[in-house]
């Protein structure tokens, strides 16, 4: 530091410190990601840097400032809404419509039965059959889902990692017959299989055959679909489960190089796939932090790619999708989420995005209405055209402050890759379950930092709405969507050929026992009008299903809460319990159905477990019933469930009537946990359902007054 | 007492209850487990018990899925009684057992409940023994005990069964010394999983370490300790682990070993608890008299020598 500049900084320090009566050293806040936030940056921030070049231009090695030099000078940034809705007759009306009202790409997601390789008439996924998005059985579904929309002329991406071989093949087959030859269909499949493992959990086959599946995937696009990227590699979820964004970033980039290692052993040339690899992260309220993280996941991509020897520039640009964050969203005062999101858009414009899907305010309730998503579209149209964004190319370039965050991004993200890659690469990592244990102690961290006040989060924790608004949710009537699909499916499977298609099955089984291309003999098997869920089974033979160990983190949560009266009230309740009933409180978590997002659950256990309770984990995708077993054999006093795709109007109700069938005078209560909407809670009620806990529900209280249930019961007996 | 007749039925929320009542640490549920435990004890099943133990990470959970699964599958009934560690911290657990025996879990023809640890040495206490006599009760054909591996865990666990069986990975031949200094004792059966995939070698290799390592331990009444290779994941072996079992409680019951046993570990326990109760007596007798800090007193100012301060505290508790 020259001496002119060194006192230039001494007299604002000391301004500083007079203002604030701080020392500077105690302005220094820490990020989750463990990064020192300064309250100045100053030219020397910009000093030894390993990643980030100090002077570079947009489209230009390093690609810090972004993959095109002109960026949205050009043109802007593609508008790609998500969105399902149950059936595909209802989901092409409203891509028809986002499409007449300015929307350029269509999002597809799909239901839970569908992304795990079950059929809606498949007795296992009773309240799952088109929650959370559309149900696609067979290729007819798929049509339909496309009917008057030229695939030719339309990009579609599909959010799509379990059984990506039938829908992908069901898209394909859908556009043959459409009159679309396949080299002509653009657009993006999710098919990342790794973070599956990690967090979002709708896996179906081991992680080694389903890497064997993703490199047929890749292998399979580059040769016959030149327009369709074959890949989207996903930190979103990650995000969405409770990690930070140095985690987000250090495993999304580590889960790509394993991707492109497992195309490479398929004899690819680097340069023949990388161009269409594509990327997908979240974007959440942390806003600089969010800007920092797209400029270091570029900047760190190109130099990986270099690493692998590729040649083509544009193997070694970063080209990523961008959502808002759903986590970051409340149920409680929910229009503050219009708010949020609009901040999260500008991040991610900010850092420099391809495409964005921006949340309507109600996710955190139920599906968006036409309203909320009309509302969520614009908050995108007027970034593009009312506030001038996208007139200059990475306007942030420069700054002190973004450009050292950058760094420190990329260096923390840098060294969890190489421990990783020590490991032996993210397959190893993700079956070790290393990278979901750090995630979930990462979500623990910060489910604390709200319930103890340490992080504001606007209506929940301060600045409470004493009069909270009322919102309509769309509602689904899932019985209803389930029984059109069965006729669907069972109208289907009298009018095709049966022998063909078991002789198309068992070549795709066969398939599988060696190296082929499985997506060849899985067309074949969809053409001739097999379902996903046969498809899917076919394979199963060969590969098993995929179920997961459980590793749960201990103590994370409680560390938060040293000495929180709070806290030692719920601690002091379970003992006083313990001291009358001989036994601690005892609580099984569970999610049922094929809804696979467990961070609540995790958290929910881990929590309960510091504070005293004997938490029973129960595994994922259980059915009603054998919750009921297992509730009564461990003779728990309360069930809680967590739930996320809108099962809960089905499965909580069975629970019930399971519970009473093995012992009708069975006294566990049963709580309901997560994304439940408030026009659901009279019928949960009636249905007994002791307590009901929202997003952004705290913790330390809801478990007081699980504890305050459990012994009301008891003393009722 | 009705729960007696409902357990002697099979009634799951019977069951449950009766080992939530013998695993309680209230008074007033120990009287009543004592009464239901001596009403039960009249008309004893049929059960075996076999006792799971090992290190963690050898695949336990999945093995006893996997081979229960197989049990199951030929008509037995089964119950499972798991030791699940519990956080010392705080004293609240995370029981996960469930998130590794999906399969089995959901067959009508299973009970298994898990139980929190506490503290005690691989968390076998008193209830994990009455628990068992429940089970049997009820009518289940096997009871697995299982366990967390940590060294003295398995002589306590070994007390509790009528057979013992150790899973072990492949590549633990270099455990072998700690194990022959007493282990063979206490297991019949030795389980080296994971004979699958790239570690098909490795486990035949540590197959044969064990069993030369063995053959040196043989009492010469008992038959030889056994050595089996099972594939959890791909469901091999489980034929041998079941014809093994039924051969060796065969063999001992013909040369009076099984009963022998069961006494031996009826004295075992008897001893234990006596131990327990007295240990608990003294405990409150210390306590209340405040003599450790008094004497401890005297002999940081040298007035006495440690040695005399124990001497006179002893004879002072014992006195009454």
């Amino acid at each position: 530091m020259t001496n002119k500049s060194n006192n230039g900084f001494n007299t604002w320090q000391k301004s500083f410190e007079k203002e604030t009566k701080k020392n500077f050293s105690d302005a220094i806040s820490e990020t989750d990601e463990g990064i020192n936030i300064k309250p100045v940056y100053t030219k020397e921030d910009l000093e030894n840097f390993s990643f980030v070049k100090k002077q570079s231009l947009p489209g230009q090695w390093p690609y810090t400032r972004g993959p095109k030099a002109s960026m949205y000078t050009n043109r802007p940034w593609t508008i790609r809404q998500y969105a399902g809705f149950s059936t595909a007759e209802e989901s092409n009306e409203f891509y028809k419509k986002n499409l007449e009202s300015g929307q350029k790409g269509l999002s597809v997601a799909f239901d839970l039965p569908t992304h795990r390789g079950y059929d809606s008439d498949d007795d296992l996924v009773m309240g799952d059959v088109g929650k959370a998005g559309v149900a696609i059985d067979t290729v007819e579904d798929m049509k339909i889902l496309f009917n008057n929309i030229p695939l030719d002329q339309m990009s579609v991406s599909m959010t799509m990692n379990g059984a990506v071989l039938p829908v992908l093949a069901s898209f394909i087959v859908a556009g043959e017959e459409q009159g679309v030859d396949r080299s002509l269909l653009s657009g993006t499949i999710q098919n990342d299989i790794l973070k599956e493992f990690m967090v979002r959990n709708t896996y179906i086959y081991p992680p080694e055959p389903s890497m064997k599946i993703v490199a047929d995937i890749i292998e399979f696009t580059s040769k016959e679909m030149p327009k369709f990227n074959s890949i989207s590699i996903s930190g979103y979820h990650m995000q969405e489960a409770g990690a930070d964004n140095v985690l987000e970033l250090a495993y999304t980039l580590a889960d790509g190089m394993e991707y492109v290692r497992a195309a490479m052993s398929k004899g690819l040339d680097v340069d023949d796939f990388a161009p269409r690899l594509s990327f997908f992260f979240a974007i959440g309220t942390d806003f600089f932090m969010e800007i920092a993280k797209l400029r270091a996941a570029r900047t760190l991509w190109a130099k990986i790619m270099k690493d692998f020897g590729a040649k083509n520039e544009r193997s070694l640009i970063l080209r990523t999708h961008c959502q808002t964050s759903g986590v970051s969203l409340t149920e409680k005062d929910p229009y503050n989420n219009i708010i949020r999101t609009s901040y999260e858009a500008l991040s991610a414009i900010l850092g420099g995005t391809q495409s964005l899907h921006t949340n309507s305010f109600d996710e955190a309730i139920a599906l968006p209405t036409d309203e909320s998503a009309r509302i969520a579209r614009n908050t995108q149209l007027i970034l593009q055209n009312e506030t001038g964004v996208t007139k200059t190319v990475d306007p942030l370039a420069g700054s002190y402050f973004v450009e050292n965050l950058t760094e420190e991004l990329s260096k923390k993200a840098w060294d969890i890759i190489t421990e990783i890659e020590e490991l032996g690469g993210m397959t190893k990592a993700v079956k070790a379950g290393i990278p979901k244990l750090k995630i979930e102690e990462s979500a623990t961290k910060k489910q604390a930092k709200v319930d103890s006040g340490s992080r504001v989060v606007v209506g929940v924790n301060k600045y409470k709405n004493p009069k909270e608004p009322s919102v309509d949710v769309r509602v689904i009537d899932n019985n209803r969507v389930r029984d059109d699909q069965i006729k669907k499916i069972q109208a289907i499977k009298e009018s095709r050929d049966t022998t063909a298609v078991k002789k198309a099955l068992a070549n795709l089984t066969n398939a599988a026992k060696d190296e082929t291309n499985l997506l060849v003999p899985c067309i074949e098997a969809i053409k001739l009008r097999a379902t996903v869920g046969e498809v899917s089974k076919a394979l199963e033979q060969v590969y098993g299903r995929h179920f997961a160990k459980s590793l749960s983190v201990s103590g994370v949560y409680g560390k938060h809460f040293e000495g929180d009266k709070e806290f030692m009230k719920v601690e002091s309740k379970i003992k006083e319990f313990e001291n009358v009933n001989g036994r601690r409180p005892r609580v099984l978590v569970v999610k049922m159905g094929q809804d696979g997002h467990d961070r609540g659950a995790k958290i929910v256990a881990t929590s309960f477990a510091d504070m005293g309770f004997d938490v029973d984990m129960g595994p994922l995708f259980q059915s009603p019933k054998d919750v009921a077993k297992d509730a009564i054999e461990n003779d728990v006093h309360a069930i809680g469930v967590s739930t996320l795709a809108a099962g809960h109007k089905t499965l909580v109700p069975e629970l019930m009537k399971g519970l009473k069938e093995i012992d009708p005078k069975s006294k566990i209560i049963v709580f309901v946990g997560g994304i439940i909407p408030e026009q659901d809670y009279e019928f949960l009620y009636e249905n007994n359902v002791s307590a009901i806990f929202g997003p952004g529900s705290n913790i330390i209280e809801s478990a007081e007054k699980v504890i305050d249930l459990i012994s009301d019961n008891l003393s009722k007996e | 007492m009705e729960l007696v007749d409902k357990i002697f039925k099979g009634e799951r929320a019977a069951i449950a209850k009766a080992i939530t009542l013998v695993e309680s640490s209230k008074d007033t549920d120990q009287q009543i487990s004592r009464q239901l435990i001596s009403e039960l004890i009249k008309k004893p099943g049929k059960s075996i018990r076999v006792g799971f133990s090992g290190p963690p990470g050898v695949g336990k959970s999945t093995f006893i899925e996997s081979f229960g699964s197989y049990l199951v599958s030929q008509n037995y009934k089964l119950g499972i009684l798991a030791i699940d560690p519990s956080s010392q911290i705080t004293g609240g657990s995370i029981l996960g057992d469930k998130t590794r025996m999906v399969e089995i879990s959901k067959n009508p023809n299973t009970f298994i409940r898990s139980t929190p640890s506490r503290g005690t040495l691989g968390g076998i206490s008193m209830g994990t023994r009455e628990a068992s006599i429940i089970l049997d009760a009820a009518g289940y054909d096997f009871i697995f005990i299982e366990t967390v591996g940590v060294g003295q865990s398995e002589i306590v666990a070994s007390n509790l069964v009528d057979i013992f069986t150790l899973i072990v990975g492949p590549g633990s031949g270099d455990e072998l010394q700690g194990i022959k200094k007493g282990i063979t004792e206490y297991a019949d059966i030795f389980i080296v999983n994971k004979n699958d995939g790239e570690l098909k070698m490795e486990a035949s290799k540590t197959a044969a370490d064990y069993k030369s390592a063995l053959s040196y331990y043989k009492k010469l009444d008992e038959l030889e300790k056994q050595v089996l290779l099972v594939s959890a994941i791909e469901q091999t072996g489980m034929e041998d682990v079941i014809k093994t079992i039924n051969q060796i409680i065969d063999q001992n019951k013909l040369k009076g070993i099984f009963d022998e046993r069961r006494a031996d570990q009826l004295e075992y326990w008897i001893e234990e608890e006596v131990k327990n109760i007295i240990a608990s007596d003294i405990t409150n007798r210390l306590t209340s008299k405040g003599n450790i800090s008094k004497y401890s007193e005297k002999v940081m100012k040298n007035e006495m020598s440690m040695y005399e301060a124990v001497e006179t505290i002893t004879k002072d508790t014992l006195k009454q």
